[in-house]
This record gives C-alpha cells, structure tokens and sequence, in this order.
C-alpha cells in the first residue's frame, strides 16, 4: 500500500531535477529521476509512478522518442505526463495530447510553485 | 530621442540574413543557463532551504553563469576573428589541458563529475594560439561534462602524431555516442542553418571550436566510441623539438 503519490522527473539537467525534487518531496510526493530516455524507461518500469515531468531535449533520444515507447505499453501510456522544456513556446497547442501529455510547462517562464499545481492538476 | 531611435534601426538593419540562423542557434544555447539561473534564485527565494543547500544553489547560479558568459566570449570571438591578430607561438600542450582541467574543476566538481589529464612521460611542443586554443579545449571539456556520466571521468590527453607534423588533444567523456548524422552536420561549413534544429547543446559551441582551429591552422574532429566520443583538435607540431 503507497502512502505518497510517486512522481519520475526526466531531466539532464541535475540541478533543475534537484529544486523540482526539493519542491515535490517537500509537498508530499515521492521522487525518482532519470537524466535520460533509456534509463527513465528503466525507473518508470520498477518505481510505477503516478505521473512523469519529462524534458524534451536530452542526450540520445529525446522526450519525444520516450513518449512513443511509453505509448507502445498499455501500462505506461495510462500515466499523466507534464513536458517542461525551454522550447514551450515552440509546441503547438494540444500536439503532444496524444501522448498522453496534460500539460507544458515553460522552464522559461515557470515558478516552483507552477510544477506543484500541475502536477496537482493531472492528478484530479 | 529620434536621434537614439535611428540608430537603433541602424543597427538592426546591419544584420545580414545569413547570421539570422547563427543568432537563433546563439539564443538557444544561451537559453539553458539562463533558465537554469532563474529557477535556481527562484528556488533561493522560496525561503525553503537550509544553510548549507542556499550555499549550494549559490554556487550552481555562479557557476552556471560563468557557463554562459564563457559562450558570449567565444561568440564575441568568434564574430571578430577576422579583424583581430592572434600569434602563434610554441606551447606545452601538457600544460595546457592541466590550465583547462584546473579551470572546469570546480564545475566538475559541483555537478559530482571528474576530470582528469593523462599523464605524458615525454613533454611536446605545440605552435598556436594560448587563447583560441584554450577556448577550443574548454568548449569540448564543458561539453563532455554535459554528455558524461558519473562514473568515468572525463580524461584530457595529449599525443604526437610524427607523420602528420602535428599534436592531438583530445577530450574524451563517456556518455551517449553522437549520431553520425548530426556531427556531420554540425562540422560542414555554410550548414549553420541545421543548428537551430539540434536539440542537445553541442553544435554551436563545436562549429565556433573548428572556426579557431581553422584558423591556427590546425582541425577538429570526434572518435566516436560505444560509450562515448573523444572530440580532438590537431594542431601543428614545433619544428624546434627536432632542434633538440
């Protein structure tokens, strides 16, 4: 039986995974990460998360290749997933719905605080 | 005030289309550290984090920034090299990687990476520039730290190639391979217009590494490896060693 939502953070960028880490586990969540597509379908398997915060832009295959593999398991594609990049602004809106993508967060523009209420948002 | 506004459009108007592309690779680059900078005074402001973790994140905002501002040099550089006088001149190449590891340290350090130099029995003598040359071995090193992961570390080396008359120095890190495709591309003279479209941060900051080794007269390259790449540059040898 879980007592906290689990939450997988996909992110090369450490630092930025280490203050959405601080934010999360602070609100309650329970944290993994993965700094790439090939070890986050690893995490994503055994850790069973509630929703995934993806980047789109990381070393070897990007956000978007992980979320064609994601869709490919019944499992998997059911879980929420919020896209936080840099490139926000270059996503047409609802292009990645199908992907199971609720959400974008712009790395730009967002708060700490953004994250907590989307994540709080998919997960109503 | 229409004086200043003139001269605004001026300026403006002194862009010629062919360095849009170079601009917006520019832009893309520089947006990861900044954005990394943001989140992380934001992250200070919160107000949630002890002594030691507000130490840490004001660390990583220095040291993020000094990223950055070591891309706005090179760029800077880079759109001056033409107009500007380098000399060449004999150098240790040994010493040289030691300057760029003793520099990237800190960096490494923060983000729980190593770096390290060969050790070299014989010593070299390299003919090049001290600042283009350090700038190409720091772009590499900073960009192996980024495709690296924890457990090797990123090792900077130096070798002899007799044949060719000339000295490598290489930075090899072990992470993904590069595809084939977007070295290639991100190597070509006049393809500038395929950075835009590179998601990692590499091609900007390798085409402005071959612009300075182009013009010490040397060349840069990549061995791709299965667990990594060492990128090289390959300048001219010192004939005075033949001397001794």
């Amino acid at each position: 039986m879980r007592t906290k939502r689990r939450i997988v953070v996909i992110d090369d960028d450490e630092w930025l995974v280490d203050t959405y880490t601080h934010t999360l586990a602070k609100a309650g969540y329970e944290v993994a990460r993965a700094a790439n597509a090939l070890e986050a379908v690893q995490v994503i398997d055994t850790f069973q998360p509630d929703v995934i915060i993806l980047d789109i832009f990381m070393p070897g295959p990007n956000g978007v290749a992980l979320l064609h593999e994601l869709q490919s398991y019944p499992d998997l594609a059911r879980i929420p997933v919020i896209v936080v990049t840099n490139a926000a602004r270059d996503i047409r809106h609802g292009a990645l719905t199908p992907y199971g993508v609720q959400a974008v967060l712009d790395k730009t523009a967002m708060t700490p605080e953004d994250i907590l209420l989307a994540v709080k948002r998919v997960m109503l | 005030m229409q004086g200043s506004y003139s001269e605004k459009r001026a300026v403006g108007n002194d862009i010629p289309g062919s360095q849009i592309p170079a601009l917006v690779a520019a832009a893309h680059e520089l947006k990861s550290p900044l954005a990394l900078v943001r989140q992380l005074s934001l992250a200070l402001q919160t107000g949630d984090y002890s002594p030691k973790e507000i130490d840490a994140l004001a660390e990583r905002i220095t040291l993020t920034s000094e990223r950055a501002l070591r891309l706005t040099n090179d760029l800077t550089r880079a759109a001056r090299l033409e107009d500007s006088f380098f000399s060449l001149e004999p150098l240790n190449p040994h010493t040289m990687l030691e300057e760029v590891a003793d520099e990237l340290a800190p960096l490494y350090r923060a983000k729980g990476r190593r770096i390290v130099v060969s050790p070299r029995r014989y010593g070299l003598l390299a003919v090049a520039n001290h600042d283009l040359l350090r700038r190409v071995l720091m772009n590499f090193a900073d960009n192996a730290l980024h495709y690296s992961g924890s457990q090797q570390p990123v090792t900077l080396g130096v070798t002899a190639r007799p044949k060719q008359g000339t000295i490598r120095l290489g930075v090899r890190d072990y992470g993904p391979a590069v595809p084939a495709d977007i070295w290639k591309r991100s190597l070509q003279p006049g393809t500038e217009h395929a950075w835009h479209m590179r998601p990692e941060s590499s091609g900007l900051g390798v085409s402005i590494a071959r612009q300075f080794a182009e013009y010490m007269g040397g060349q840069v390259g990549v061995t791709r490896h299965q667990d990594g790449a060492t990128f090289y540059v390959d300048i001219a040898a010192s004939m005075q060693m033949r001397l001794l």
